[in-house]
């Protein structure tokens, strides 16, 4: 080995003591040059970064989408009314099945998926990360594909609505339209509580890489329950009895909707015709859809007499004592008004203008209260207004009034007896709860509770405001008592043995362009029991019957379902509460 | 001082200089391997039980599915018109009224929170949070909220 003698080592020292600085500058030049390049790096145009990632990615992990799941809606006992059933998605990740392994894998798909088995091997050679090999299958079939067990095949859930009571509260309920992940619901209360049932889609990446702990969002996926004031009894019965109405009175269609006047919970609601929400797609009319109940309105007719009466005790306009002299017939602005069975019936009180249906008694006390009193009064009852029900597509009827272009005097009169003034069913049966909750009036609602998770919202009770007062709920109610017991002006076929009912009949003309349809009507009956401590009110509504009479038609439906219902619902007859009461008992 | 007494280890081992460094080198190794041979026993352990957990997911998924599933079948099988036609081909027939018969027993009162002493019930679970559809209500689950999110630092 050579050594250095000491003077060329001093050289050499002194020569790399003279090129050290440049280059430890050349080497601070290039340290700086790369740290900036790194630097840019950080700083990447999001596309690039997006693209950069993903290529990242590729072979390390693949998404996986967890689908919504809408909340389950329940009827008051718990009954569920909307479901989610299974469906699968199935998919593939072409990078995790290898080359030789890709011609069995399509084999086997296209055999179990009924496919052509060369389109599956296009999609498995594919340079995506994921391929949707078929969407939606039934359980059966993913099952079959799980069962399988093929590694780079993705099986995904798919929830689907679906609706175990059939046809039943469908108008309601609604039904959900389904878009690849997202489902909206549309109409009733899967369209009205669309936000809180919908649930969100939620995109997961999932770690090819065994050492990384696999992450999942525990129901972050899944929407709120609801739970409805609907019984799903009521409900069954009410459906029931309006479907044999419609059979036996060739009626067009018809509603009939039962509510509970203390708290304004809906426990059933049905109108006909209807649909089934598990094949809404199947329905050719889209009117069918809708719910007659809260947006077909019409006139009312005699039914609308108790809010007529009510506003006039309330206004002080008449007493129970009230009498006028009933000549048959009284000209108003132009119009003459008739009793409907053309008949005079002398001095007459208050009452028995009711119980007898007088339209000339009600035009009269129309005019004793005068335009201002008498629309205000209507107004009170929420006529010409909403309810506010938590349903969608509610109407809120035409009552016109003095201003408007099209009102004149004679409105004033035939208002009063239920024409020119149309209401929805919902707003009628709402209007004559009122008197049954001694004045008050209650927001009707649909949804008792909504429950997320551990937490339940219980829906608040909401009341539409003082329509009369409670000492002219009591004559109302009196009234109407008379109206169904009357004898010769009563109406029978309502009555149930046991129980006092508070009703009126309606028997109202359908109007079209030149003035009212002839020979048909829309025959109505609303009424509530126990008329001294109201626990149910029903409103049957039945579209052009061939009986023509709401007493003859419609009041016997609601014997039949009130009958059905007090069973169903305990509600004992009036002797017997009146024991338990006197025993100290309560009666709920 | 410290690399004195190395030198004089190695010169006491009587080994040459070579095997010195052979030595030193398989110790190395060796090292390694133990250190290589922990770390994949517990990067196996650790896939292993990831394994077990993403079974277990996938498992509570399938099961999750399976219910509401079921859910939707007994549903079905409950229908109102199914039932009645069961009740009917077992021979019972609907009621009427005048099959039901109230029995007064004086002094019962059926509003059983005003009249029953309450019992105490240890729930087993934590009490389901009600709240009302007001401000208040929503006051309420809001410092409800706040109120777990501090017991959860205070556990963790």
């Amino acid at each position: 080995m050579a050594t250095l003698t000491g003077g060329s080592a001093n050289v050499q020292q002194e020569m790399i003591n003279r090129r050290l600085p440049f280059l430890m500058l050349v080497l601070v030049v290039v340290a700086l040059g790369l740290l900036i390049q790194i630097s840019r790096y950080q700083w990447l145009p999001p596309n690039v970064e997006r693209e950069l990632q993903l290529r990242g990615s590729q072979n390390t992990s693949s998404v996986r989408r967890l689908p919504a799941e809408r909340g389950i809606i329940y009827d008051q006992g718990g009954q569920p009314l909307a479901v989610n059933t299974l469906q699968y998605e199935i998919g593939a990740s072409p990078n995790l099945i290898t080359a030789n392994r890709k011609r069995e894998v399509a084999a086997a798909l296209a055999v179990i998926l009924g496919r052509d088995e060369f389109q599956i091997y296009q999609q498995l050679t594919s340079a995506t990360p994921w391929q949707q090999i078929a969407r939606p299958v039934t359980a059966d079939v993913g099952q079959q594909i799980a069962d399988e067990d093929i590694f780079g095949v993705v099986i995904n859930p798919l929830s689907k609505r679906f609706y175990p009571q059939g046809t039943l509260a469908a108008q309601l309920i609604g039904f959900v339209i389904e878009d690849n992940d997202n489902t909206r619901g549309a109409m009733g209360v899967e369209g009205y509580y669309n936000d809180q049932l919908a649930g969100r889609v939620i995109d997961q990446q999932v770690s090819n890489i065994p050492f990384q702990l696999p992450t999942r969002s525990d129901g972050g996926q899944r929407g709120m329950n609801l739970v409805l004031t609907i019984d799903r009894d009521v409900q069954f019965w009410t459906e029931y009895e309006l479907n044999r109405a419609i059979q036996s009175t060739n009626a067009t269609g018809g509603t009939i909707i039962v509510m509970n006047p203390r708290n304004g919970d809906i426990l059933g609601m049905a109108s006909y015709p209807t649909f089934d929400p598990n094949n809404f797609q199947q329905v050719d009319d889209p009117a069918l859809l809708t719910n007659p109940a809260i947006a077909a309105a019409y006139e009312p007719g005699s039914v609308f007499k108790i809010v007529t009466v009510a506003a006039a005790l309330n206004s002080s306009t008449i007493t129970p004592q009230w009498t006028y002299n009933d000549q048959g017939v009284i000209t108003v602005g132009g119009v003459d008004v008739r009793n409907w069975d053309r008949n005079a019936y002398g001095v007459v009180d208050a009452t028995t203008a009711l119980s007898r249906s007088l339209n000339v008694g009600m035009a009269t006390m129309a005019l004793e209260m005068g335009p201002d009193r008498f629309y205000s009064g209507l107004r009170a009852f929420g006529i010409g207004q909403r309810t506010g029900v938590d349903l969608p597509g509610e109407e809120g009827g035409i009552l016109k009034t003095p201003g408007d272009p099209d009102w004149s005097e004679g409105d004033l009169a035939t208002n009063s007896f239920g024409q020119g003034v149309s209401v929805t069913p919902l707003q009628m049966i709402t209007a004559v709860a009122a008197i049954a909750n001694d004045g008050l009036m209650m927001q009707p609602r649909l949804v008792k509770q909504i429950v997320d998770g551990e937490t339940i919202t219980n829906a608040q009770l909401l009341p539409a405001g003082r329509a009369v007062s409670a000492e002219t709920a009591e004559i109302v109610t009196g009234m109407m008592i008379r109206a169904v017991t009357d004898e010769g002006g009563g109406v029978p076929l309502a009555q149930i043995p046991g129980f006092v009912i508070a009703g009126k009949t309606g028997t109202a003309q359908i109007p079209f362009a030149a003035g009212y349809e002839p020979n048909v009507s829309i025959a109505s009956f609303v009424g509530f029991l126990p008329a001294d401590d109201p626990q149910l009110i029903i409103l049957v509504k039945l579209d052009r019957p061939s009986g023509y009479w709401g007493s003859v038609v419609a009041a016997p439906v609601f014997k039949q379902l009130a009958e059905r219902l007090v069973m169903l619902l305990g509600i004992p007859t009036d002797d017997v509460r009146r024991q338990l009461e006197a025993g100290g008992g309560v009666v709920r | 001082m410290a690399q004195h007494r190395v030198q004089h280890t190695f010169e006491r081992m009587s080994l040459r200089p070579q095997n010195q460094v052979a030595a030193l080198g398989i110790l190395g190794v060796m090292i390694m391997l133990i250190f290589s041979g922990i770390y994949l026993s517990q990067v196996a352990s650790f896939a292993t039980t990831n394994r077990q957990i993403e079974e277990a997911i996938a498992e509570r998924d399938r099961l999750e599915r399976t219910n509401e599933q079921l859910r939707a079948q007994i549903a079905e099988l409950e229908t109102i018109p199914r039932l009645l036609a069961r009740a009917e081909a077992l021979g019972f027939r609907a009621a009427t009224s005048s099959d039901i018969e109230f029995i007064v027993v004086d002094g019962y009162n059926p509003d059983r929170a005003r009249t029953v002493v309450p019992i105490s019930l240890e729930a087993d679970t934590a009490p389901v949070a009600q709240y009302d559809e007001t401000f208040s209500g929503w006051v309420q689950q809001q410092w409800d909220a706040l109120r777990r999110q501090f017991d959860g630092f205070g556990g963790s």
